[in-house]
């Protein structure tokens, strides 16, 4: 009955296509640390995946999820430094880390629903840092901690110069968000999918069709804070570096905004929503250089502040296009 | 007469020591009480403009904290005057050359805050007309947002000095059982209960409080009686707002003005809030005490949380009132239809 849902959309076909161009040029027009900075952008969409699928599928708003790609950075930081694991293995267990503490704040999502939910996930956004900090053999504490081990490349790869390496690092984190974005398209498309979006749009109904509330709430709590988790996970192999100041609650509302910006409710939502984050910095980084505009100028000056546009951006969406950017030219208003 | 043995003399000197240190002990239980009762004031004030918002329009304003930051960056805009190089850019401008005194700043600062918080109202809230809880998170996230780094952008992130508004210096208190009660803690109360009465005697002895009451229960039905329902949200929104910002006037000199300063607030206003019942307004109050004290006395007699974690706690209560009793202690409970 799913084959119509699940065949890729030509649209959908070409958007692809144009993506996997960008992504093989990249490397090839960069410096290091651009093609760092790039892959560091691409590796977010991970994060925004997450609350897409939290907040977009499974209608449970999640305004912590800066927490959960926090709890994946310090997770894999500490399995290949602290316990020597390969890096493979802790990257893994840092998702799967962040996994389990999605599941465990996925719990009192059970009965906590909708706007305090929200606000619960916000104080837990606020709370991480403290948190964080209590734990310094962990965390490193107020200054955050150095990994020793490199993510670097294996001897089989050509050429042993920093790009070569860094290329490596940008082609394993391409290949790991698309097979992240691949895995969520096939399990929001899948049985377990529709149970999500069933629970969504109304519980009672729900459970009337014999959907198990508890374990498809936690489950899907789970899998969004795994995603960012591995979000968390390939930052660490891109800057071996972990610190609580990385993580205000700022950047988890960054990562909702981006996440509804884009659109809820497809995967390319996510994608969109990364790439409007992008666009809207260097558009305001380029226009704020400028100077002699004067008064203007200044107001210019806070579009260099993405969460400014993003702020700015979420009302005005959420009054013109409720469904982001990927449901632009849906007209409908989401009104209760 | 008992001759004074080296036993009986180790006895009473136990014995003093025992007494000596609950003495202490309950001194510095007093004096913890009175350090937190400062906390609760602020926590009862900003929790009484969330339960005002949630009450009469359903809605959680997690902006709340950053539109008071904001009016309090205007109080200290009005209390340093036309100085560009001390505030920044922005309002600089178009400050009149009067020094303000800082009962007069913080008059302006809610009168602002008043205003804004009735045009958000007016042009944010009122024209999505009961939309999802949804689109309500987007529009207040959006708004926390968007002021937060319009203040970083004009005031920088840096912390800066805002005067006491009441005399704190080092021996200005009053000293009740050996434990000082700092003249600001009264004042705050003081301000606080004012408030509070004045709020009260609107809401039971005006037409508009009467009409806003009638909209806190019903508004499809306060409408039908020919109440003007939005009108009167708006008015709510401007009292909360004013709520908001004497909170963030009265705290600013002790957790330092940043843009950032009621982040943390919020989480322990929220928390006093949902303890005392989101529709609550008595709730807020006690709520308010309750998590301001739980934020003092849990770090001192439970080492393991100290006081960087002393938000825990308060989180912590938050989310077991909302998983067991999500009414609160004094809120209405609802009716789930399952």
């Amino acid at each position: 009955m799913n084959t119509a849902e699940r065949r890729v959309s030509r649209k959908s076909a070409f958007g692809i296509a144009v993506l996997c161009v960008a992504l093989a040029v990249i490397p090839f027009l960069t410096s290091t640390t651009s093609l760092r900075q790039a892959t560091q952008i691409i590796v977010s969409v991970l994060a925004v995946l997450g609350v897409n699928v939290a907040t977009g599928y499974g209608g449970m708003i999640s305004l912590g999820h800066g927490v959960f790609v926090g709890v994946g950075a310090f997770a894999t930081g500490y399995y290949v430094d602290d316990l020597s694991m390969p890096w493979l293995l802790a990257i893994v267990l840092g998702a799967a880390t962040a996994g389990v503490s999605g599941a465990l704040v996925g719990l009192p999502a059970l009965r906590i629903k909708g706007i305090h939910l929200a606000l619960v996930t916000l104080g837990l956004a606020i709370v991480f840092r403290p948190l964080s900090k209590r734990f310094p053999s962990i965390t490193g504490g107020v200054s955050g901690r150095s990994i020793d081990a490199r993510f670097d490349a294996p001897g089989w790869w050509p050429g042993d110069t920093r790009m070569a390496s860094s290329v490596y690092r940008y082609l394993f984190c391409v290949l790991v968000v698309l097979l992240a974005l691949w895995a969520t398209w096939n399990v929001v498309n899948s049985r377990f999918g529709r149970s999500m979006r069933a629970l969504r749009d109304n519980d009672t109904a729900a459970a009337v069709y014999g959907i198990d509330l508890v374990s498809a709430r936690v489950t899907t709590f789970a899998i969004s804070a795994g995603l960012a988790g591995l979000c968390g996970a390939l930052q660490v192999v891109l800057v071996p570096f972990v610190s609580q100041d990385k993580f205000p609650a700022q950047e988890s509302l960054v990562i909702y905004a981006s996440a509804v910006v884009g659109g809820l409710g497809t995967i390319w939502g996510s994608v969109l929503g990364v790439i409007a984050r992008t666009v809207v910095g260097k558009a305001g980084a380029v226009v704020a250089g400028f100077d002699g505009l004067g008064p203007i100028g200044e107001f210019f000056d806070l579009l260099d502040e993405s969460a400014f546009v993003f702020g700015l951006g979420l009302i005005v969406l959420t009054f013109l296009f409720p469904h982001g950017l990927a449901g632009i030219r849906q007209k409908d208003r989401v009104r209760g | 007469m008992v001759k004074a043995t080296p036993e009986t003399r180790l006895q009473s000197e136990v014995l003093a020591t025992v007494t000596l240190s609950f003495v202490m002990d309950y001194v510095l239980l007093l004096q913890r009480i009175f350090d937190a009762l400062f906390n609760s004031a602020i926590y009862s004030s900003l929790a009484l403009a969330l339960v005002i918002i949630f009450r009469s329009t359903g809605l959680l304003n997690f902006a709340q904290g950053e539109m008071a930051t904001f009016t309090a960056y205007i109080a200290f805009v009005l209390l340093s005057g036309p100085q560009p190089r001390l505030t920044g850019g922005g309002l600089a401008g178009i400050i009149p050359g009067v020094p303000f005194t800082i009962p007069l700043a913080i008059i302006g600062a809610v009168i602002c805050g008043m205003v804004a918080g009735a045009a958000t109202e007016r042009a944010l809230i009122r024209p999505l007309g009961g939309a999802s809880d949804l689109a309500l998170v987007n529009i207040t996230i959006g708004l926390l947002l968007a002021v937060n780094s319009l203040m970083a952008q004009w005031w920088g992130t840096g912390p800066r000095f805002f005067p006491a508004v009441f005399p704190s210096g080092a021996g200005q208190h009053f000293l009740i059982f050996g434990a000082r009660l700092r003249y600001s803690t009264v004042g705050v109360w003081a301000i606080l209960l004012s408030v509070l009465v004045l709020l009260v005697l609107l809401l039971r002895h005006t037409r508009a409080g009467l009409a806003f009451r009638a909209v806190s229960i019903s508004p499809s039905n306060a409408e039908l009686v020919g109440i003007r329902v939005g009108q009167t949200l708006m008015y709510g929104w401007a009292l909360a707002s004013g709520f908001g910002a004497l909170a963030a006037c009265l705290s600013a000199n002790s957790v330092l003005l940043e843009p950032s300063m009621m982040l943390r607030v919020l989480v322990y206003a929220f928390a006093a809030a949902t303890l005392g019942g989101l529709d609550s307004p008595k709730g807020a109050l006690v709520g308010g005490l309750i998590i301001g004290l739980s934020q003092t006395l849990i770090p001192a007699y439970v080492p393991f949380i100290g006081f960087e974690l002393s938000v825990l706690p308060a989180l912590l209560s938050m989310v077991v009132i909302l998983l067991i009793r999500p009414a609160g202690l004094y809120g209405t409970r609802r009716i789930e239809r399952v």
